[in-house]
């Protein structure tokens, strides 16, 4: 089932900032019971470690401008399932799908990615 | 007719042991490994078996004190040596022997007589096992993976690891050890493409038997181990202070 950033910022107002904690290296940051899938236009990618980020702009229900940021993977591991450092360019529309940060950010740990209706795989398949 | 006297002259000029410690047709070991993991279960591999080790009360009491990010008991704010997760805390400490092995990204070993490296992505840490017939060499006192020298028995190179600082856990999951921890790792090919390594740790301080566990490793032919800087974590302090920030 697809949630939308509306259905979603509408719940994650409830929530109250939670202590500044990072939630990198592990899921425990990241509620994997309930995916999240954002469109936007992305606005940086940064293929860099531990961890590969996606920056965009997506439309909230009022047509505004959201900023979201994704988490991939290290770029070894891109390197390997057939990614580059110009895998994702400023400009390009984009579809990510993945886990949202428990403490309600725009962020999210990214489990599908698609690129100019392109998926971009992210395992080596080994 | 030189090359020849050479050919002849130089098993002669070995030492005697280190000869009885390299057969003829050493198995050869060396390529690019990742363990078997599906792309599902990458990060999960927290531990070296299914169940609780059996740790004597001196590691329970350690194990209490230890919040990891992954396995069964995964904190947010992680005190782990290698990725804590908790704001203003050190990290990028070695993962050591033997959790190096867990850390998921692929080795090489590079094999060379008398001596096999096992060159992990992760950071590019180095073991390096001797196999030339020394014997252990802990002059260094406790390091974080160790002195490692290994004997061929047939198909399979026996490492056997002393010297093992106790400022690493031993998997991911936060199980400590003591500086008396033993490791013992029976490694071999079962085929062109699979190498297998059976592990054991004895530590009498921290636990009440031996344990361990099988870890089996794909070969790669087409792959490289590529730079891993885990200080390259200040790259991602942007990402986290936004993820900290909560829903505006």
């Amino acid at each position: 089932m697809r949630n939308r950033v509306a259905c979603l910022a509408a719940a994650a107002g409830l929530l109250l900032l939670q202590s500044a904690l990072l939630a990198h290296h592990g899921t425990a940051g990241y509620n994997t019971k309930d995916p999240v899938m954002v469109d936007g236009v992305v606005t940086d990618f940064q293929f860099v470690n531990p961890h590969c980020v996606v920056s965009l702009n997506a439309k909230d229900a009022k047509g505004e401008d959201q900023k979201w940021q994704g988490e991939l993977t290290s770029p070894n591991h891109l390197l390997r399932a057939g990614w580059n450092s110009h895998s994702i360019k400023p400009g390009d529309k984009i579809t990510i799908t993945g886990w949202r940060s428990t403490s309600g950010a725009n962020s999210m740990w990214i489990t599908k990615t698609v690129v100019n209706g392109q998926e971009l795989k992210t395992a080596a398949g080994d | 007719m030189g090359l020849l006297w050479l050919a002849v002259a130089a098993p002669l000029a070995l030492p005697a042991v280190l000869l009885a410690q390299q057969p003829a047709a050493a198995p050869d070991l060396s390529g690019v490994w990742n363990l078997r993991n599906s792309p599902q279960t990458r990060y999960l591999s927290y531990s070296f078996m299914g169940e609780e080790p059996p740790m004597t009360e001196w590691a329970q009491e350690k194990f209490k004190l230890t919040r990891p990010s992954f396995g069964p008991r995964s904190f947010k704010d992680s005190n782990d040596p290698v990725n804590p997760t908790t704001l203003n805390t050190v990290g990028c400490f070695p993962p050591g022997t033997p959790r190096i092995y867990l850390q998921p990204f692929p080795m090489e070993i590079i094999q060379t007589p008398g001596r096999l490296m096992l060159f992990y992505e992760f950071n590019h840490f180095i073991r390096q096992i001797w196999t030339d017939g020394r014997p252990h060499n802990t002059d260094l006192g406790n390091t974080w993976f160790g002195d490692s020298i290994g004997k061929w028995e047939g198909d399979t190179l026996v490492v056997d690891t002393i010297g093992i600082n106790d400022k690493s856990w031993i998997d991911r999951a936060g199980h400590p050890h003591s500086d008396q921890l033993h490791v013992v790792e029976r490694m071999k090919r079962t085929d062109a493409a699979t190498l297998q390594i059976d592990l054991t740790f004895e530590d009498a301080k921290a636990y009440t038997k031996p344990w361990g566990g099988r870890l089996i490793f794909q070969r790669h032919p087409t792959w490289n181990i590529t730079e891993m800087v885990c200080e390259d974590n200040v790259n991602f302090d942007e990402f986290l202070k936004n993820e900290a920030k909560g829903a505006k």
